[in-house]
This record gives C-alpha cells, sequence and structure tokens, in this order.
C-alpha cells in the first residue's frame, strides 16, 4: 500500500533518544566517578549505581533498535516488545532519579528529560502498534 | 509512566547540626562575648555595645542545593543599635549541588565505635586487617549516642574545665571590664588564678550582701567528677581576722562559719579575701577542697572593699614544690639556690647529699636594694630576689669617716653585698630537685681589685682593702628542640671588686658608691641545620628472582 504507516514523530523521537541517551550515560558515569571522589561513597552503593547504568545502557541500546526496527519494517512485534521493556527503562530512570545515592540537580534535570523522552515514545508506540 | 514522570520532591538529606543555636564565637562560659552576635549569655543591651558582628553568618553544608542560613547583623541605624536574626533558607546556584541522598552518613563523620570489652573481638575482627572498607550495614550505628559517654568512669577533669559545683561553677569573683568584682568567673580546673576586685558594699545592708559572706563561697559542694553524684564539701582550713588598720590575727580554735553582723556602728566579718585549696587525683578526680578566709570590718563610710581570691591545686600525696619553671627557666622567676650541707666532704658529699634550700623561693639568691635615702649602713636587709633574665643594677653610698675601722667596714660591706645567706650552688634547670646534686652549678667566686699594676706596690704597703662592687655573671644557654628552647644555667660567676681604703685624715669624710649587679648572659651556640640523608632507592632483587635458571 502506499500509505505510509510507519510513525515519523517515533522514528524521530528514536534518534533524538539515542543521542540524548549516549550523552546521558557519558554525564551519568563522569558524575559517578567524580561524585566516588569527592563524597564518602561506600563500595556497595558505588557497585550498584555502576551496574545499574551499564544495564541501563544495555537496555536502552536495545530497546531503541528493536523499537526502530519495528517501526520501519512495521511489523508489531519488535514494537510490542520494545513497549514491554519501556516500564525497565523507566523504573531505572526513576532509580537514578530518586534513589542514587547522591543525587546531584544535574541528575535531577537529566532523569527527567529521560522520562518526559519514554513517556512520549510509549505513547507514540502505541498508537503506531494501534495503526498497524 | 506519566506519573513517573513528573518527580516526586524529596527533602535533601536532614542537617546534623541547628544552624540557629550553633555559635563559633562563644567561648566564654555564661558570659557575654564582646561583638558575638550569636551569643545566648547576651542581653540587649549588651547587644547594643556591639560594633560589628563577628560571625555574620552561620550557613548549614554548602555543598547541599538547599540550606538553612542564621543570618546576624547589627542595626545601627536603630537608637539604641540592636542585633538582628534571620533564619533563611539559602539556595545553592550550582548546577552540581546535592539534592537529595539516599545514604545516612552521607556529609558528616560517623562516630567511631569506641571500644569496650563486649565488642573488641567484633572490632578487631573488622577493623584489626590491613585494609577495611566503609560499609555502612556493619557499623553498630546509634545515633542517639552522645560522643564516647559510657556512664560515670569516663568523665573526669581535665586542665581548664571549669569545676562543677551542685548547682553551677565553682566560682571565682574577678574584675570583668571594670575593677568590680563579676560573680561569673568559673574556676578551671589545674589553672591558679589569682584575682582581685572591688565589691561595693554598706554597713546597712551588709548583713544581706551575699558576696561579703562567708556562706556564699562555701555553701555548694563541688562535684567530684564532672555530672556525677558524688560530692566534695568545701572546708573552712583557717580564718584570718583583719581588723580597721590591717592587723592580722589568725583565729584558731572552732572553724564554725562567722556570718557578717552589725557591731558598734561597724560591720564585721565581711569576707576580704577568699582562697582556695584543691586536692586532686592523677585521674582528674576532686577529692579535697579547703578555703582560707579573710574576715574583716568595714566602718560607715567604706562604700566598696576590694576582695581578693585564689585558687591553688595540689595533687594528693606530693608536696607543693615551687618551680621557676619546667624545665628550663622562665623569664621573671626567682633563681633557684641552695647550700650543701655542712660535715659533707667533697666529692662525697656531691654523690650522697642533698641541698639545703630556703623554703621561700624568693630568698634563696638575692642581691641589695636601692633604698631611698642611699646609705647603705641604714639599708639593713633590704634584699629583693635574682629573677631570671632581669638584668639588676642595685646600689647604695657609703660615707667613710675617718673614725671607721677598716676590717669591721670591709667585713660590714661583704656581708652588706653578699647578704646573709650567700648561697653555694645554683639550679640549673627551673625544676631542678635538691638530690640531683649534679644538677645543679657551683658559684665561681673572683675577687679583683681596682688598682693598677702601679698601684700594686702601694697595696702592700696598707692592706685594706673593701669591696666596694659585687658583680653577678648568670651565663645560660637554650637547651633543647628548636622549637620549644628550655633555658639552662651553665655558670654563675659572683666578682667582688675591692678597693683601697686611704686613711683620711681625721674630721674628713668621704661618699664612695657601693654597686652591685645581676646580669644574664646568652651564650646559646647557634642552631646548625641538620639535613635528612638524601633519600636512595633501594632495589634489591629477591634472592630467587631468576629460578629456573640460577
Amino acid at each position: 500500500s502506499s500509505s505510509q504507516l510507519s510513525s515519523v514523530p517515533l522514528q524521530v523521537l528514536f534518534w533524538v533518544n539515542g543521542i540524548y541517551y549516549v550523552c546521558y550515560f557519558i554525564a551519568s558515569l563522569a558524575m559517578i566517578f567524580c561524585k566516588s571522589e569527592v563524597y564518602s561513597y561506600p563500595d556497595g552503593f558505588l557497585f550498584s549505581d555502576l551496574t545499574l547504568l551499564f544495564l541501563m545502557a544495555i537496555l536502552e541500546a536495545l530497546r531503541l533498535y528493536l523499537g526502530a526496527r519495528g517501526n520501519l519494517t512495521e511489523a508489531e512485534a519488535p514494537l510490542g516488545i520494545s513497549l514491554v521493556m519501556t516500564p525497565g527503562s523507566v523504573f531505572l530512570g526513576v532509580y537514578f532519579l530518586l534513589w542514587q545515592a547522591y543525587v546531584l540537580k544535574a541528575d535531577v534535570v537529566l532523569n527527567s528529560v529521560l522520562l518526559l523522552l519514554y513517556g512520549l515514545e510509549a505513547v507514540l508506540k502505541l498508537k503506531t502498534i494501534a495503526a498497524f | 509512566t506519566r506519573a513517573a514522570a513528573r518527580a516526586r520532591p524529596l527533602s535533601g538529606p536532614a542537617p546534623v547540626t541547628d544552624v540557629a543555636k550553633l555559635c563559633v564565637c562563644d567561648l566564654l562560659v555564661a558570659e557575654c562575648d564582646v561583638n558575638c552576635c550569636c551569643d545566648p549569655d547576651c542581653s540587649a543591651a549588651e547587644f547594643s555595645l556591639f560594633t560589628t558582628c563577628s560571625v555574620p553568618i552561620v550557613i548549614g553544608d554548602s555543598r547541599l542545593c538547599s540550606q538553612k542560613a542564621a543570618i546576624y547583623s547589627l542595626d545601627v541605624e536603630a537608637n539604641p543599635p540592636e542585633r538582628i536574626f534571620k533564619l533563611i533558607d539559602q539556595s545553592n546556584p550550582s548546577i552540581f549541588c546535592i539534592h537529595a541522598t539516599n545514604y545516612k552518613e552521607a556529609l558528616s563523620f560517623s562516630p567511631s565505635p569506641v571500644p569496650t570489652s563486649e565488642n573488641f573481638d567484633q572490632l578487631l575482627e573488622e577493623f584489626g586487617s590491613a585494609s577495611f572498607s566503609a560499609e555502612p550495614g556493619s557499623w553498630n550505628m546509634n545515633t542517639d549516642a552522645q560522643d564516647s559517654s559510657d556512664g560515670n568512669e569516663t568523665y573526669r577533669y581535665e586542665y581548664g574545665v571549669p569545676i562543677q559545683t551542685v548547682d553551677a561553677f565553682l566560682r571565682l569573683p574577678s574584675p570583668v571590664v571594670s575593677s568590680w568584682c563579676s560573680d561569673a568567673n568559673p574556676a578551671g580546673f589545674l589553672v591558679n588564678q589569682a584575682t582581685k576586685c572591688t565589691r561595693s558594699v554598706s554597713v546597712e545592708k551588709c548583713v544581706d550582701i551575699q558576696a561579703v559572706s562567708m556562706l556564699f563561697y562555701i555553701n555548694s559542694s563541688i562535684l567530684a567528677v564532672p555530672q556525677s553524684s558524688q560530692m566534695v564539701n568545701i572546708t573552712v582550713q583557717s580564718i584570718v581576722v583583719q581588723s580597721l588598720n590591717g592587723m592580722q590575727t589568725l583565729v584558731n580554735g572552732s572553724d564554725g562559719l562567722r556570718l557578717p553582723m552589725i557591731l558598734a556602728g561597724l560591720c564585721i566579718n565581711v569576707v576580704l579575701g577568699v582562697s582556695y585549696h584543691i586536692t586532686y587525683t592523677d585521674t582528674g578526680e576532686i577529692i579535697e577542697a579547703a578555703a582560707a578566709f579573710v574576715l574583716g570590718a568595714i566602718n560607715k563610710e567604706a562604700l566598696a572593699i576590694q576582695q581578693s581570691f585564689g585558687i591553688s591545686f595540689t595533687q594528693v600525696n606530693t608536696e607543693p614544690v615551687p618551680l621557676s619553671g619546667n624545665p628550663g627557666y622562665v623569664v621573671g622567676l626567682p633563681l633557684r639556690a641552695g647550700f650543701k650541707p655542712q660535715g659533707y666532704p667533697f666529692p662525697v658529699g656531691i654523690v650522697c647529699a642533698a641541698l639545703v634550700l630556703n623554703t621561700n623561693k624568693y630568698s634563696q639568691f638575692t642581691i641589695l636594694q636601692s633604698i631611698a635615702n642611699q646609705d647603705c649602713l641604714a639599708a639593713q636587709g633590704a634584699r629583693t630576689p635574682i629573677l631570671f633574665g632581669y638584668n639588676m643594677v642595685s646600689g647604695c653610698k657609703l660615707r667613710i669617716t675617718s673614725a671607721m675601722k677598716c676590717q669591721l667596714l670591709s667585713q660590714t660591706l661583704l656581708d652588706l653585698l653578699k647578704g646573709q645567706n650567700f648561697p653555694e650552688y645554683v639550679a640549673s634547670f627551673g625544676n631542678s630537685q635538691a638530690q640531683d646534686v649534679l644538677d645543679w652549678v657551683p658559684i665561681t667566686h673572683l675577687h679583683t681589685s681596682e688598682q693598677t699594676m702601679r698601684e700594686f706596690i702601694t697595696l702592700l704597703q696598707s692592706s685594706c682593702q673593701i669591696p666596694v662592687s659585687l658583680e653577678i655573671e648568670v651565663k645560660w644557654t637554650k637547651y633543647g628542640s628548636l622549637v620549644n628552647p628550655q633555658a639552662r644555667i651553665v655558670n654563675v660567676t659572683a666578682t667582688i671588686t675591692s678597693t683601697t681604703l686611704q686613711q683620711l685624715p681625721s674630721g674628713r669624710e668621704r661618699i664612695i658608691p657601693i654597686t652591685s649587679s645581676v646580669v644574664f648572659t646568652d651564650i646559646s651556640s647557634p642552631a646548625e641545620p641538620g639535613y635528612k640523608a638524601w633519600p636512595t632507592i633501594n632495589v634489591k632483587l629477591p634472592f630467587d628472582f631468576f629460578f629456573p635458571f640460577v
């Protein structure tokens, strides 16, 4: 059919999210290293924060890849899996916003924007799946 | 997900100290510090006298995004000037300020656990190895615990801590700004103090004024250790009664309280001086307290009296030894000097004997004191102690008439210059004990004559020499570490200069000056720098480094 079911805004969001997430990851990692030098950061907290950050990166990469593929190939399954993975990413975003050892103002800003992006993506994914 | 996108507001980490109560310039206990606007002991009248606030702002941790700040300022426009106190929330503009923490001990030092017999094994297991990590879960955190208090056994008095009594502190009234007595000066443990201040009195109200009655100074008992219930009563050691013309008599007999009362127009038993003597143990506990009083009388014209107060501390089972320094001499304290006891031959005496010292430390080593009328023969017995570091010159004038016999004059002058008990040994350190004879420096005596060689011939003809000057030279050196050098006396030389007394024709008289002087000379050698050895790289391979091949 000539009509295009792939959602352009969703793709744009995926692209923005990807770039933003790279910056977010580098910034978060740098800040965690800084915090561990300046403040007293016990090993348990440091280990859990770093692990969750790397986990979040892997999850995010997978989620964005599946979402973009599903959107471009107009297949529901990958997009559905991507939607199911979204709450996991949201949970990790909330973790870094609320339950880190030290939450700086910069952390609040970064994580809020990330959660906003997740929210918008989720809405658009639902709409796109409904359209397929 | 929408809800999660809105961040829940989190409060920042709880502040450990209350900034409204923290005051770093409040140094004096129960007294107002000058220019300290946060001092709770200051009243509004005292705030109006300040010029600036030395502590204008007290902020909580400035790394937090929002912290409480207490701002103190003086409003100089108002009449009288008043202090303004504002408690505001200050926010940190930096983007890296701490918004929240989830780690309880994040921004404060946690109190380290004190080893007791119960937790010693666990602490040794945790911290006894070469490294350990700060795991918050494994510490026995007790946020209610005060710093290292474990009942009464860890409390003790330390130097400078105010001595506590049942109601407040042991007070030693002292002049604060003017010479009027202020009763808010606490006595510090092991701080020997002596103060004099003025108290306003009147005969009519003398029974009502608390501060002139003996009861005020001994009614509250001292706590043996801080914050305990063990009390030490203050006993009355002695009472000296001073009459209106200044004569003092010791009261013997019962040491009951003598309270002020009005008798024949005078108010008697008014406290003029209190001297506390506290006995302490070496664990910082007070076991005895005694007070010696001087009571006097005031008459109708008296508007104010001068009271003197003192406190001294003695360790239990020791005799208080007057030291002139510990160990080096302190400038201004008298030189300690003594004699070898009679009958001990040298050198056996050096090993076995202890030196005999005058109990009054100001009479051990003295020189002639100049008096107003400058007549040597009238200056009987006026002597002044030699104080370390103070060069002194004194003298008098001797009027010689023809009738004076030379030998008698010579002996009198020698007694005058040297005094009755001129010592033989001087202590090299301020705390030298009398039984360590090797710590004492013998005084070297020299005699010189004022003549030149040509007059030496005439000297042989009329062999009458009278001493005219005594010069004591004390050579001292700096001993010990460079940052805290101690003064140590190395050598004491007493030089007597004599002159010939020519026979005067009858009726004539001559005046010659007699002088005595003390000079302190510093002969310390200059400090030489000592350099540490250059660090070397000490590399040695282990002997089995090339194992299979060697």
